[in-house]
Formats: structure tokens, C-alpha cells, sequence
């Protein structure tokens, strides 16, 4: 519940929808869109990143940056400005 | 004789790659770099069936896109040196990532063979793959093995030698298939390029990567007769594929690839397990939480510095009195010829005084290969990046500076474990203001002399200036000479692995002989120059007739001796005539014992006297054959160069004699001043001697400054020059070194005093 309200707190503060960076450890999105460069885009593909791909953040780093999530079943390591390049839907884990 | 046929090692970084690679060629390996590039090349031997393959190790890449150096160099040498067999590494446990490689390879068309590894890992996490069913699929063998164990080696092995062979098992030629959409345009480019009559291997590959907006793949097009027109073609077909997918062609084309994965594997793979246990992930918990993480990491910091240097100290200690123990066995065997002091006092000093920090660079390596086999590595970098990113550097560029506080040069050659060129060049920049173990004999020299009450504080405040110039510096370059484009930050976070020894020692011993090779050769010509520099010219004009010194000496010493031994005699013939009524022969008596250990002592205590006295006659004639000598000369010539600084050409010579290694700086004062070239901290000679010099706390405090700073020691330039791969950064390096040391002593310096400070 709380992490619930929490995410539309987060929501809410941006205009444009949730980004990866707002998810909290533990919490499931799936990527509506990824923004950046172009070669961003597709180096995050290539580390299988894609488009309506569900995603899970594992956690923070002890200095709060980068993240970690898994994808594919792989973890992974992304710098929160990065993550702010991907919008995300909040999404059940097992969806 | 049969041909050899070339095999060509490809894989994700983290899928196991080297240990395929170990596992086929064994301990017959040879590592070096791509030519041009410092990106590591291993070449290794198979032979199986009396038939000798040729097999190369390329860098761990996720894709073949033209991003980086490593994916440039694997791809470039497997489409121009078309290697006979592709073995294509893939983590079973990670398939659907790893296998998007696969297709790019697949596009390409060489003969490909599949090594499905971490099979265990794959079971563990309940995953059940019908590898027959895959190589159907993907057009090649797939063979299924467990590189840690080496099960399925031999297969591998055999299946290898069945590509070479047998023309039915050679893989079949599949097409990744794209949507139509994607499939059309690929038709008009390829039908463009066919129809040029260029003879291309591939031209569905060509035109894939055409579309995908590649622009190294022109490279293979010089002679395309009509390059406007293909251009103009591919433009118009990438805009078609744009306007439909509404995104950029490259991703549209990559998604297609993931499609075609997706597909093989729902066929191929089954989930038995519904959530498996993530070891990985459970010790994660604790070793990246967010708050035991930091002092974790700074534990395992700490005792990775502390094996280092605490721990190779020991063997250090034992090449240094190995290495003195051949100077002085011959010197006693040779006759006293310039050939002996070449080989004696040039190479084997010269090299002996960097062989001590060969168990530094082993033990720091074998510990380097460790955190990377384990893959606590990544997470360093993890922990670290937030840190590291504020100086525009990656995360696990944090080990070498570290490591910089020891010595620079294994620090410096521990870049290579950043995958960016740009990251390697950068912090191997800043890494020699990091202030290195050999330094610090001087601050301890210097500070001592001019701040006996406050030399803790000098020393620390110049590691911490050290750091600052490291910081400032790193942050200048990365505005200015190495702006670069900074590449995105997507690290994988592998799962942990148990390391094997044999695999360990292995990286420990390639990365440690480089040093050995390349460093020997350097260093020996640097040492040999610098003994040159102090060996001639031979005919010394003395001021001083210390031949009447040595002679003056040894008179007055035999004398004393012999004015001692007569006392004795004097004393005996006394007291003899005493004990004459006594029973007890006198020279037995307590009292004859303590006569001759009176005599033996005032001997000793004069023979003492006597070998410091022609030392320090010694230590003269050589400070003032120094001021005649090469080096001296040079000293004099750099004097107004320093001179700004406060310092004399003695400062001048310590400093150019500093590059070979910056103690050196310690001793050469010792030669200097005249007070022995076996100066330490404690002589009080060499403190009086640099405090009577002239020299003021102010301007011992600029030297130090610039012994902080100044360009690094040979072995360090070499690694430098090694790592950089080019004359031209490490000339860099060594200009702005010196340039800000001498730019920092003379501002401090100058407003010293001005506000009439420390003077």
C-alpha cells in the first residue's frame, strides 16, 4: 500500500510519467519508451533492454547512484540519469 | 604438414570466454595488443588430431556494432582475417542476451560452432535447453559445457575438428529473418550492391549494416563505382523503415533480432523452476547494502593495499639483499674496470632497484584477477561510480588510484581492467600524483630536516595536495584533451563465481611478465645513462690532495695502534712484577684478562675510527669529482631552470637523478653533500648538510612540492607509454607534469616570500 501511494506521489510529480530512476527496490516496470542518444538507445538494447520489456529494480547503490536491476534475468547497473532517460508503467512482477 | 586453420574466440563479456579459451590452448598462450590499440590480444595453440589450429581470444563484446575499440577490433578481424571456425561463447544461464551476438555473427556467415557454457548455472536456475533443437535453429553445433570443470571440452575439441573436416557437420548458412518491411529494403541495397559486380562475401550482411546506418562498413566499399548513388539508396530505404517503425532503423533492426531469439527460444528452452534461488543475489544483500556496503568495500581496499605492500615487503626485502649481496660478490671477484662498474653499478643496481617491486605488481595482480574472477569487481565499480562519475571517470577506474599510493606502476597498469580507452588514458594521467611509496623517503628526509616539529602534518599535506592536483587535473582533462564522447554507464553485475587457482595465476602471469619484459629493457638503458652520466668523464681535477688525506690517515691510525699495543705492553711488564710472589701465573689472572680486552677494545674502537674517517674522505672526493662529472654539469646547466624555485644544482641534480626512482633523490643528496650514498632518514649527516646548504623551510618545502609532483620515474613512464600505446601522451604526461610542479614551487615560492614565510 504504502509503496503504492508512494509511486503516485512520484508520478505525480512528473508530467511525463514514471522513469526507471523513480521505481523502488523491489518494484516491476515495464519500458513504454527509452529517450537519449541514439546510441544509448541501442547499447541498452544490446544489454537486451527493450520496449515492453518488464524490468525489476534490485536496489540503490550505497551512495544512492547507480541502480541496479534485473532484466532477462541478469543484473544490471545503470546511472540514475540514464534511468531518467526510460519511462516505465508500474506493473505487477509477474505481468 | 597440414594447414593451420585459425580460430576466433567470440563471446559477452562475463559468458566465460576465457576460460573456453584456456581450456583449448592450455598454458600456450602469448598475450599482447592489437596492433594499433591497447586492447588486449591473447593467441594461443590447439592441437588435436595431429592438426594445429591457430586460436585467437576476442575481446568480450555485446554486440558487433562499431561503438567501442574491442567491438571495432573483434569485428574488423573477423570479417578481413575470416578466421576458419568461429567459436561463439554464450552463458547458458543468460541465453536471450547473449544469444543477440549470435545473430550478428550469424549475418556475418563464417563457420560457426556454439559453445552453450555455464551449463551448471543454467540447471541450477531450472533451465532445460534442447541444444539439438538450437542448432537447428541457428544453423551451427551447439555444444553444451561447463568450462569451470572442463566438461565437454573434448567435444568441443571434436566437434571443431568435424567443422574442418566433414562437409556435412560445416554449419549451414541461415539468414536471420527481419519483417517484411525491413526484409524489402534489405533486397533493394543488396540487389544495388550485387549488381555493382563488387565482390563482396556477404552482401545481405553489407546491406544490413548499410541500413543500420553503419558507417565503418564503407570501408569495404572504396571500389564501389557509384558510392552518391548507393548512398542516396540507403538513405531512402533507412527513411522507409524509419517513417513505418517510428524509430530509428538500428533499433528496429536490433528488435527484429530479439524476435528471432525470443522465437528460438521458446522452442529450446524450458522454466522448470518457477522462482530459483539467486545465490548471487542473497550475497549481494550484504556486500552492496547500502549501508555495510561502503565499509566493506573499504575493508577489502584496505587489505588488498595492506597484501600489497606489507606482504611483498617481505620478498621485496629479499631481492634488495640478494641484489646487494651480487653487487658486493663482484665487486670483490671482477678487477676494478669501467666494464665491471657498467655491469655493477649501471644494470644491475639500476634494474635490481626496480626488480624490488616485482613481488608488488605479482601479489597486486594475482589480487586484481581475483576480484575479477569472483566479480566483485563489478561492484566495486558499482559502490565507487558515484564518486568516480564526479571526475568523469567510471567507477572501477577507483582501484588504480588506490593503488597509485603504492606505486604507480602496477596502479598504471591496472587501468586495463577499464573497458574505455578515453577512462584508461585519463587516469593513467593523474595516477603519478598519486603519491607513490618511493616518495616518501624524501618527504620523511626533507620534512624531517626543515619541520622536525610539524613533519607528520608536511608529509600528509602532500598525499592530500597530491590527491587535489589528481582530482583538478583529471577534471581539466576530461573539459579539454579528453572531452570524448562519455559513454553511457550499463555495467553487468555477473553473478558471483569461486574462483579457480589455476586460472588466477594464469592472469597473474600474463599481466606480471609484461612488466618483466617490457619494463627490463627500459629501465636497464635509463640506468646505464644515468651511471654514464656519473662515470665520465674519468679524469677528475681535485682541489683537495686526498691521497694525502688517505695517507695522513692511515699514519696516524697505525700509529694509535701501535701507541696502544706498547701501553700494553708497559701495563703487563707493571703488573707481572706484582703477582711474581703470587702462585697463580699472571697470564692466567683475571687481571691479564682485562688488560688485553682493554687493548682489543681500544684496537677495535680505533680501527672504527679509522674505516668511518676514509669513508668520509671517500664521500668528499666523490661530492667533489660529482660537480666535475656529466651529471654535475647538467646540474649546472639546469640551475637556471630551478633557480626561480630557491634551489642550487644540487637540487637539480637530485631531481634529474629522481626519474630513474624518486628515493633516489635521498641518496643522491647523500653523494652530493658529501655524507655517504647510503644515506637514511636517520643519518644526521645529510639533515645538517641540507640545512647548512643554504636552503630555507620555504624552499624545502617548493621541493618537495615538486618531488610530489614532477614527472614520474622511469618505470612509470614506461608503463605509460605502454598503456597510452603512444609517444605523444606520454610526452603529455611528462611536459604537464613538470610544468605543474614547477609552476606550483614557484607560486609557492614567490609568495612565500613575498609574506616573508617560513624563511
Amino acid at each position: 500500500m504504502g509503496t503504492q501511494s508512494g509511486h503516485q506521489a512520484r508520478h505525480r510529480l512528473r508530467a511525463d510519467g514514471l522513469r526507471l530512476s523513480d521505481l523502488h527496490p523491489g518494484e516491476h516496470g515495464r519500458i513504454l519508451e527509452m529517450g537519449g542518444s541514439e546510441h544509448f538507445r541501442i547499447r541498452l538494447m544490446e544489454m537486451g533492454l527493450l520496449i515492453n520489456d518488464s524490468v525489476e529494480v534490485d536496489k540503490f547503490a550505497p551512495l544512492q547512484d547507480p541502480m541496479e536491476i534485473i532484466v532477462k534475468g541478469y543484473h544490471l547497473s545503470l546511472r540514475r540519469m540514464d534511468a531518467e532517460k526510460i519511462r516505465v508503467e508500474l506493473v505487477k512482477p509477474d505481468e | 604438414m597440414s594447414k593451420v586453420f585459425s580460430i576466433a574466440v567470440a563471446g559477452n563479456p562475463n559468458c566465460g570466454k576465457t576460460t573456453i579459451f584456456n581450456a583449448l590452448t592450455g598454458t600456450r598462450q602469448h598475450v599482447g595488443n592489437w596492433p594499433g590499440v591497447t586492447v588486449e590480444r591473447k593467441d594461443g595453440r590447439l592441437v588435436y588430431r595431429e592438426q594445429t589450429y591457430q586460436v585467437v581470444d576476442l575481446p568480450g563484446t555485446y554486440s558487433l556494432s562499431t561503438y567501442s575499440i574491442e567491438e571495432i577490433v573483434a569485428r574488423d578481424y573477423i570479417v578481413q582475417d575470416a578466421p576458419d571456425i568461429i567459436i561463439n561463447v554464450v552463458d547458458a544461464a543468460n541465453l536471450e542476451r547473449n544469444l543477440f551476438l549470435t545473430t550478428q555473427l550469424i549475418e556475418i556467415g563464417r563457420p560457426l560452432v556454439i559453445v552453450l557454457n555455464m551449463m551448471d548455472m543454467a540447471y541450477e536456475k531450472g533451465l532445460k535447453i534442447d541444444t539439438e533443437t538450437l542448432g537447428i535453429i541457428l544453423g551451427a553445433p551447439v555444444v553444451p559445457v561447463v568450462g569451470r570443470t572442463g566438461q565437454g571440452i573434448e567435444l568441443l575439441k571434436e566437434k571443431i575438428n568435424r567443422v574442418q573436416t566433414q562437409i556435412s557437420e560445416k554449419a549451414r548458412y541461415i539468414e536471420i529473418p527481419f519483417q517484411r518491411d525491413i526484409e524489402t529494403q534489405i533486397e533493394i541495397i543488396r540487389s544495388a550492391l550485387v549488381q555493382s559486380g563488387l565482390p563482396l562475401a556477404n552482401p545481405r550482411w553489407v546491406a544490413v549494416k548499410l541500413l543500420e546506418k553503419d558507417e565503418r562498413i564503407w570501408k569495404y566499399l572504396t571500389d564501389f563505382p557509384e558510392k552518391n548513388h548507393l548512398r542516396e539508396i540507403v538513405a531512402g530505404a533507412v527513411a522507409q523503415i524509419e517513417k513505418i517503425f517510428k524509430d530509428s532503423s538500428r533499433a528496429a533492426i536490433s528488435h527484429a533480432r530479439y524476435g528471432f531469439i525470443r522465437g528460438a527460444i521458446q522452442e529450446c528452452v524450458q522454466n522448470t523452476i518457477v522462482d530459483p534461488v539467486d545465490y548471487s543475489r542473497k550475497i549481494d544483500k550484504i556486500l552492496t547494502h547500502r549501508i555495510l556496503g561502503l565499509p566493506i568495500f573499504a575493508v577489502f581496499m584496505w587489505l588488498m593495499f595492506v597484501f600489497t605492500f606489507e606482504v611483498g615487503a617481505y620478498p621485496m626485502a629479499w631481492i634488495d639483499s640478494g641484489v646487494s649481496w651480487v653487487v658486493n660478490t663482484l665487486y670483490t671477484i671482477l678487477p676494478h674496470s669501467m666494464l665491471t662498474s657498467l655491469v655493477v653499478d649501471g644494470a644491475i643496481s639500476g634494474v635490481g632497484a626496480i626488480a624490488v617491486f616485482l613481488p608488488n605488481i605479482f601479489i597486486l595482480f594475482f589480487i586484481i584477477a581475483l576480484l575479477e574472477d569472483t566479480g566483485y569487481m563489478a561492484r566495486m565499480a558499482f559502490i565507487m561510480d558515484r564518486v568516480m562519475h564526479a571526475l568523469g571517470l567510471h567507477g572501477k577506474a577507483f582501484i588504480p588510484m588506490v593503488m597509485g599510493f603504492g606505486c604507480n606502476v602496477p596502479a598504471i597498469m591496472g587501468t586495463r581492467i577499464l573497458e574505455s580507452r578515453r577512462d584508461r588514458i585519463l587516469t593513467t594521467l593523474i595516477n603519478p600524483f598519486m603519491s607513490c611509496s618511493a616518495r616518501l623517503p624524501v618527504y620523511i628526509l626533507v620534512a624531517g630536516a626543515f619541520f622536525p616539529q610539524h613533519a607528520g602534518t608536511v608529509i600528509f599535506a602532500m598525499y592530500l595536495t597530491g590527491v587535489v592536483a589528481a582530482i583538478l587535473s583529471g577534471k581539466l582533462f576530461s573539459k579539454t584533451v579528453l572531452r570524448g564522447k562519455s559513454k553511457p554507464f550499463v555495467l553487468e553485475l555477473p553473478p558471483y563465481q569461486r574462483p579457480k587457482m589455476s586460472a588466477l595465476l594464469l592472469h597473474t602471469w600474463e599481466r606480471g611478465q609484461i612488466f618483466i619484459r617490457k619494463m627490463s629493457t627500459v629501465i636497464l638503458v635509463g640506468a646505464i645513462i644515468v651511471w654514464a652520466l656519473g662515470y665520465f668523464p674519468r679524469d677528475v681535477k681535485y682541489a683537495t690532495d686526498y691521497n694525502a688525506k688517505y695517507t695522513h690517515l692511515k699514519q696516524t691510525y697505525q700509529n694509535q695502534q701501535v701507541s696502544v699495543k706498547q701501553a700494553f705492553e708497559n701495563s703487563v711488564a707493571a703488573q707481572r712484577r706484582q703477582y711474581f710472589s703470587t702462585m697463580v701465573p699472571f697470564r692466567s689472572s683475571t687481571h691479564y684478562q682485562e688488560l688485553t680486552n682493554q687493548r682489543d677494545s681500544l684496537l677495535q674502537k680505533n680501527t672504527a675510527w679509522y674505516r668511518t674517517e676514509v669513508v668520509k674522505v671517500d664521500y668528499a672526493k666523490n661530492a667533489e669529482a660529482m660537480e666535475q662529472k656529466w651529471i654535475g654539469k647538467l646540474g649546472k646547466i639546469i640551475e637556471p631552470f630551478v633557480a626561480p624555485l630557491g634551489f642550487t644544482w644540487r637540487e637539480g641534480v637530485a631531481l634529474i637523478t629522481g626519474f630513474v626512482a624518486k628515493e633516489i633523490v635521498v641518496s643522491t643528496y647523500g653523494v652530493l653533500f658529501g655524507v655517504g650514498n647510503m644515506a637514511t632518514e636517520q643519518n644526521p649527516g645529510i639533515i645538517t648538510s641540507l640545512k647548512t646548504s643554504g636552503m630555507t623551510p620555504l624552499i624545502a618545502l617548493g621541493f618537495l612540492v615538486f618531488v610530489l609532483l614532477y614527472t614520474p620515474c622511469l618505470a612509470t613512464m614506461a608503463a605509460i607509454r605502454r598503456e597510452t600505446g603512444s609517444l605523444g601522451w606520454t610526452s603529455f604526461s611528462i611536459i604537464y607534469s613538470l610544468s605543474l610542479a614547477w609552476l606550483l614551487a614557484y607560486g609557492l615560492y614567490r609568495i612565500g616570500s613575498a609574506l616573508q614565510w617560513l624563511s
